[in-house]
């Protein structure tokens, strides 16, 4: 049996309401559709491709409101968790809920999902995009959309290459784009696919600062990640190997199980990694 | 309106993304253009052989680049990821097919009215039947060949696999459907064959439009059985548009 370390996070907060209407009407429309238990339950949770087993008895519980890191080795099964967390592929065994529900386009307005590929069209503008994205999130209102999509882009300052085709950005432009997508339509669950591979320090910061606001005012989110730079980041923490978690909790408690003082979380990582093959 | 609004999204995002690549509209109006004027004046000293071949060109041509045009940019959508963020959305099977068929619908009309005025008008091929008879059977067929493009493009991981499917599903359309000899003069097994492709029904329907004026209750049959193909490829693509 590998180390668990099963930490919830604190309760749920309140979502705060903004002067926004499309907010407004969006958090009516979810509050019917979202209920009131944990942003993301998991249990055991299975999954295959083929014959080969990708995810394997994946038990989890995510609070409303916090940031949940899942950290691992590439190929670790965290694009695997997320895809089955969007709906995208099914589970072997075991049922993985948003909100109480299984994921699928009834939560698509509560959700939104960042790809690890920036997923955009190149031919067309930020600003055109954005629109698009919106679109397809059910912002069928021009005006709602309209101040949506200047919010969003307000929000990863690029009101200077609004009118710019996605071709023209650079990297880390894109990848601002991608995240203004995810979250155009204020989801309550962010889930968020290796969002700060390849972004300066400045850049990944500013994803950060707005992750935590966004964690303030009752947004879930959850990251993959196999930077520990993200990890120190997070409320809580996943580490997964192997297509399982070896430990979740905080990064203070992650950090102590080593035993060592002044440990890194990249200490923990390892630590926790190898007792976890030692006892396989 | 809800209902309506992520196709017309999606249709105005392909028309929208065709539009700003100013070499592939060059290409949807030059190439065809060339390929007639190739034809057409070849044969200009043969005016029977050249109405005669001229019905099955404009059909073949609509059912070609409508289908390169649909299975390229639809195995872009599932390559670059666009495809997996899209069907994280609230967006259905219909919005997808709706929305892409809309969208190369446009060029396809703008293409096939273009091939056609220019056959008619420049390469001067006689016709007896009416243009608008004409420009729905090839609808008819781009609507097949929008649904072939999607459902084909789930078997190829790269465009380089993509372009390999154009000789495998469009040259059995050339050689047997009529395009270059009359199916009646093909061999027993390749006649068997001509009576599954699309094309083989376009040809027929538009020859005797074209050719012996006829209306369209006169290809009732032909423009049935081009429905069926339409409505089998549809039911095929959505069975595969949601992969990934």
């Amino acid at each position: 049996m590998p180390d668990m370390i099963l930490i919830m996070a604190s309760s749920a907060r309140p979502i705060k309401h903004t002067d926004c209407n499309n907010k407004v009407e969006l958090e009516q429309v979810n509050d019917s559709v979202i209920g009131k238990g944990p942003a993301i339950s998991i249990s055991g949770l299975e999954f295959a491709f083929g014959k080969r087993p990708v995810l394997t008895g994946i038990d989890l519980v995510i609070p409303r409101g916090v940031a949940f890191g899942i950290l691992g080795a590439n190929g670790a099964g965290k694009t695997t968790l997320v895809r089955l967390l969007i709906g995208r592929l099914k589970p072997s065994a075991g049922t993985a809920l948003i909100f109480g529900q299984n994921p699928g386009p009834a939560l698509a307005e509560s959700v939104g999902y960042m790809p690890q590929l920036n997923a955009l069209y190149e031919a067309l503008t930020v600003q055109e995009n954005l629109d698009f994205f919106a679109r397809m999130l059910g912002l069928s209102d021009a005006k709602q959309r309209v101040r949506a999509v200047e919010r969003a882009i307000e929000l990863v300052d690029l009101a200077d290459r609004a009118d710019s085709v996605i071709s023209e950005l650079s990297g880390g432009m894109r990848q601002r784009v991608s995240l203004g997508a995810a979250l155009i339509h204020k989801p309550e669950l962010l889930l968020l696919d290796e969002p700060t591979v390849g972004l300066d320090p400045e850049l990944r910061n500013m994803f950060w600062q707005h992750f935590k606001e966004m964690t303030r005012s009752g947004t879930t989110i959850l990251i993959s990640s196999h930077t520990m730079d993200d990890a120190a980041h997070c409320d809580t923490l996943g580490f997964m190997r192997g297509g399982k978690f070896i430990a979740t909790g905080t990064p203070d408690e992650l950090r102590q199980s080593t035993g060592k003082p002044d440990s890194t979380l990249e200490d923990a990582f390892l630590h926790l990694s190898q007792k976890s093959v030692a006892s396989a | 309106m809800m209902l309506f609004d992520r196709k017309f999204a999606i249709a105005g995002r392909i028309v929208r993304e065709v539009r700003r690549d100013r070499r592939s509209v060059a290409m949807i109006i030059g190439a065809p253009i060339i390929v007639m004027s190739l034809i057409g004046f070849s044969f200009q000293d043969q005016k029977s052989v050249l109405n005669q071949v001229a019905p099955a060109l404009i059909a073949t041509m609509a059912m070609f680049f409508v289908f390169v045009l649909t299975a390229i940019s639809f195995l872009r959508e599932r390559s670059q990821g666009t495809l997996e963020r899209l069907l994280s959305t609230a967006v259905t099977r219909s919005d997808l097919l709706v929305g892409y068929l809309a969208g190369f619908l446009l060029f396809a009309l703008i293409q096939s009215i273009i091939i056609l005025m220019y056959t008619l008008f420049v390469v001067d091929v006689d016709y007896a039947g009416k243009i608008w008879d004409i420009v729905l059977i090839l609808l008819m067929v781009t609507v097949t060949s929008v649904s072939m493009g999607i459902f084909v493009s789930t078997f190829a991981k790269n465009e380089f696999q993509v372009v390999q499917f154009i000789p495998l599903i469009l040259a059995p359309q050339i050689f047997l459907s009529g395009v270059i000899l009359p199916t009646s003069q093909l061999p027993g097994y390749f006649q068997a064959v001509s009576g599954v492709l699309p094309l083989t029904y376009a040809n027929r329907a538009l020859r005797d439009i074209m050719l012996r004026g006829a209306s369209l209750s006169d290809v009732l049959p032909e423009i049935g059985v081009l429905a069926l193909f339409a409505i089998g490829m549809l039911v095929a693509a959505a069975a595969t548009v949601r992969r990934t």
